[in-house]
């Protein structure tokens, strides 16, 4: 399924992104986030509770809860369900609180 | 609720917790703590939860040393069933100016007399302890590994619950609304939930101090000011030491739960009882905090909140009995670091309750210092 309508965010569809997923070759519209793009390609597990390791999928999707922080880049604690995809993202998912550099 | 008690402490803080607990401890046998809110809801649940030794004047080297040494085993003295959270991973002070460099010389002097590991470090020593400090900026650090940070809310629930064990009663969200003082002697304590006689009351309630004190017609030389903190979303442990600096203006550690706790003072706070949030604290905060440690100046910030220190005119608390109420007792105006003095609080004010010799000399800290104009001169505060 792929988000169309968001309540805060415009979807406007452009051209197809390369994007990878823990190494994964995946691809996306420019213009959608992350999350949608790996929700479109049929990732359900976006992360990983901090204690118990349960996992953890698309929740609020407007940059809320916490429940989609992943490694973008290099970079963790991205929330992806509002971070626009780009072209060429290294997207990983992250365990634990994240690594600062 | 009680209509009598040996002795009322106002204020439920880590110094209101830590008097009952040492005077119950020493066989008192009927103290009684009073806090307006719950325990901890003051300056101590506000503060930035750091103990150092690294101080410029050998009192409070000791003083500081003494708290270190009973934080070191403070689960096992108080039999406290958590853990009071103790990270002795050092402070790291770090200094911009020369002046600054000169002054950590001379306090490792003191420091080093009191038997405190401090020393210089180089800046590339200091880069080591904190990888990601831009050292760029400073001229040099001191480092002390034994000083460090703890839980104030665990810790204040260590000394309350030990308290309580010892037989001390604590009425919380009971307000004290005036002391009665006759012919120069304390009779007892109004609160808003009746009256409680007593010969012996003592003002620990910090920020509200000087409200407390006008009760019993005294008036003393302290002010209450609003001090701002923050705290970052966790990440994973990369910075062991609080980093502190008194020519930046900051102090910041990683809590172990991953999430830094940071904060600067204002020098244009206005003296009040506020403990509002402000922007301007924010953007100072972050300002400041990327150019010293810019890694962390990435991290969100998850909420803000205020505290209020108690400021005296030499910036060190007040220690004393008062000489116009018998049985009117003072641990105030700690002007920002009531937590970590905190056992030695407790430790002296019930010796001076009970007449002990006391463990430590604090006598300088007396309220008639600020009338003889004999200030004791602390060089190292934030």
């Amino acid at each position: 399924m792929r988000i169309e309508e968001h309540p805060i965010l415009d979807f406007k569809r452009g051209k197809i992104l390369n994007f990878t997923f823990n190494g994964e070759k995946l691809t996306g519209y420019e213009g959608e986030s992350i999350a949608a793009a790996l929700h479109a390609a049929g990732v359900k597990v976006l992360g990983e509770s901090l204690n118990l390791h349960r996992p953890r999928g698309f929740y609020c999707a407007i940059g809320n809860c916490s429940s989609c922080l992943m490694v973008v880049n290099g970079v963790p604690n991205v929330k992806t369900c509002v971070t626009e995809l780009k072209e060429g993202m290294v997207v990983q998912t992250q365990r634990g609180k994240g690594v600062l550099k | 609720m009680k209509n009598s008690a040996d002795v009322v402490i106002i204020g439920g803080g880590i110094s209101g917790c830590c008097i009952a607990y040492n005077l119950a401890k020493k066989g008192v046998k009927n103290v009684v703590v009073l806090d307006k809110s719950y325990i901890c809801s003051g300056s101590t649940g506000a503060c930035g939860a750091g103990v150092r030794m690294q101080w410029g004047t050998e009192m409070n080297c000791r003083i500081a040393k003494h708290s270190i040494n009973f934080y070191e085993h403070a689960n096992e003295t108080l039999e406290y069933e958590g853990d009071v959270e103790f990270k002795q991973k050092g402070y790291l002070l770090i200094a911009d100016t020369d002046k600054e460099i000169e002054q950590f010389k001379k306090n490792i002097e003191v420091q080093h007399k009191c038997g405190i590991p401090s020393r210089m470090v180089s800046l590339e020593e200091a880069k080591e302890i904190v990888p990601h400090l831009n050292t760029s900026i400073l001229k040099g650090a001191a480092f002390c590994e034994k000083d460090g940070f703890l839980n104030p809310f665990l810790t204040t629930d260590a000394f309350y619950r030990a308290a309580k064990k010892l037989g001390a009663t604590f009425y919380t969200f009971t307000e004290a609304t005036g002391i009665k003082v006759e012919n120069g002697k304390v009779k007892g304590v109004q609160t808003n939930k009746g009256f409680i006689s007593t010969d012996i009351v003592v003002n620990a309630a910090n920020g509200w101090s000087k409200e407390i004190c006008a009760m019993a017609g005294i008036d003393i030389p302290v002010y209450s000011e609003r001090h701002q903190i923050l705290v970052t979303e966790p990440v994973e442990p990369m910075q062991d030491p609080m980093v502190m600096s008194f020519g930046l203006n900051l102090y910041v550690q990683q809590s172990p739960h991953g999430s830094f706790i940071m904060g600067r003072g204002d020098p244009n706070e206005p003296h009040d009882l506020r403990i509002t949030s402000s922007w301007h604290f924010l953007e100072e905060m972050a300002k400041t905090i990327d150019k010293v440690l810019p890694a962390i100046g990435r991290l969100r910030v998850i909420r803000q909140w205020a505290g209020l220190y108690n400021m005296t005119p030499d910036r060190q608390p007040i220690y004393d009995k008062s000489a116009e109420a018998e049985g009117f007792y003072m641990a105030i105006g700690y002007s920002g670091h009531g937590f970590m003095f905190g056992p030695v609080t407790g430790t002296v004010i019930s010796e001076m309750i009970l007449g002990e010799t006391p463990t430590i000399d604090v006598s300088v800290l007396n309220l008639a210092r600020f009338k003889e104009g004999k200030l004791f001169l602390e060089p190292s505060v934030v």
